[in-house]
């Protein structure tokens, strides 16, 4: 995580698209995780980032959303815009939530989850700028964050 | 004779006539290089027909790891095209193409090799050519002069271009069926065994829905013995879970001293370096061109 990404942390809630903005506004399930990679690749390319960070930010985007298939709610919903320099991508779910523990370790970033169920949150944790989790009754959100301009 | 089912083109020898079917080039050239790299490591004659030149030919063989240079300088291997063997022009006419054959099993003798091993590309007859109605003709021709023989014949068919009849008719005229052993094949993904060199390869994209292919396709790389390469060049996505599994198998065959070789796209040998595979004695991270 760099400097930057401390000074301005996602908060526990998530980020919110700003109204109108996103860019990509997306439902799956098990069966349409290939098109969700291949729709937030082509976005995240239209947004500028080059082949890594494009295959970095589908990476991300397909664990996070995986969670939601495999430990959630079976479906969710991805939206990715770009804010102030940053691509963020978001999944929520109305399914059960994660354990606490595992959310809390996501929050705060640390390492050493279980691989079968953390190893796609460590990812996430590792490649993005920033990632917030939020639960709530109406389920969870997931935001990660992205530099539009990587060093 | 009826074609047995499931053979593995390592296993085959003197007098078997196989059909291999494949359904994509990278099969092709793999089972083929397989094939060549047994048949010169017996001390046998080989010869591939195909349309590619000498030069590609021994081009492809050597990307997998079967210098053929050295043995078509000595008249041991010859690649060459179907003109003045199977065909003549446009023409094919079964008698001279089973009396080519012949003549090779005949110089194969003379000049002292222990048997000869020939693969033949099939795609000619795709082509539009006269006389081709005598394949069946052909293939029956090719058993009867491999009775008794110390040759093997591999004929190689695309089973994606050849219409199904044409594949049934020809298919009982061979004694095996050959493929490559396949773990998972769908529009997004297959995972099959790779034979030159032995590893699996892996292509499309992989994520843990496939986890139970993946598992069984690293287990058998791990039984297989010797180096092993996992190739992923043409692996375009996988996920946390099957980069970890991937990554967990490696480490295991470099833990029994063997070499495993990781051949991926600069991207996906990313995900494999932050699991800290990077720099593992044993562990091999190639990364293969763009796509």
């Amino acid at each position: 995580m760099t400097a930057e990404g401390r000074r301005q942390q996602i908060g526990p809630g998530g980020g919110v698209p700003p109204v109108g903005s996103a860019p990509l506004d997306q439902v799956f399930d098990g069966g349409s995780l290939y098109a969700l990679r291949a729709a937030v690749a082509a976005h995240a390319a239209a947004a500028g980032l080059g082949r890594l960070q494009v295959y970095d930010v589908t990476a991300v985007a397909h664990e996070l959303a995986a969670n939601a298939v495999v430990h959630g709610a079976g479906h969710g919903r991805l939206r990715l815009w770009a804010d102030g320099g940053f691509l963020y991508c978001q999944v929520s779910d109305d399914g059960p939530a994660v354990p606490a523990d595992e959310a809390g370790e996501a929050a705060d970033g640390a390492a050493a989850w279980p691989a079968e169920h953390g190893h796609g949150l460590w990812l996430a944790s590792e490649v993005a700028d920033d990632v917030g989790i939020g639960i709530g009754p109406a389920g969870t959100t997931a935001t990660a964050r992205f530099p539009l301009n990587p060093e | 004779m009826a074609a047995d089912a499931g053979v593995q083109v390592t296993e085959l020898g003197a007098e078997d006539h196989a059909c291999l079917t494949f359904g994509e080039p990278e099969d092709l050239f793999d089972l083929t290089a397989a094939f060549v790299r047994d048949g010169l490591a017996a001390g046998l004659k080989v010869v591939w027909l195909s349309d590619a030149s000498p030069g590609q030919a021994a081009g492809e063989l050597g990307r997998r790891g079967v210098a053929v240079e050295s043995a078509m300088a000595r008249g041991q291997m010859t690649a060459a095209g179907w003109e003045g063997r199977l065909l003549s022009g446009p023409v094919f006419r079964a008698d001279a193409a089973v009396g080519w054959l012949a003549g090779e099993l005949e110089s194969c003798r003379e000049q002292g090799f222990p048997g000869l091993r020939v693969a033949l590309d099939m795609s000619w007859a795709l082509r539009p050519v006269a006389g081709v109605e005598e394949l069946p003709e052909f293939e029956d021709g090719i058993a009867a002069a491999l009775d008794g023989s110390t040759a093997a014949v591999l004929c190689q068919y695309d089973r994606e271009r050849f219409d199904p009849v044409t594949l049934a008719s020809v298919a009982g005229f061979h004694t095996r069926a050959v493929a490559a052993a396949t773990y998972h094949a769908d529009a997004l993904l297959r995972i099959c065994r790779q034979y030159a060199p032995p590893g699996i390869r892996i292509a499309g994209e992989l994520d843990f829905q496939a986890g139970e292919s993946l598992g069984m396709a690293l287990a058998e790389a791990v039984r297989l013995g010797g180096d092993i390469m996992i190739n992923m060049s043409a692996l375009a996505f996988v996920d946390a879970r099957c980069t970890l599994m991937i990554a967990d198998a490696a480490r295991a065959i470099a833990s029994l001293s063997r070499l495993v070789t990781l051949r991926c796209l600069p991207e996906v040998a990313a995900g494999f370096a932050r699991l800290g595979l990077d720099g593992i004695p044993g562990i091999r991270l190639a990364a293969s061109g763009d796509r």
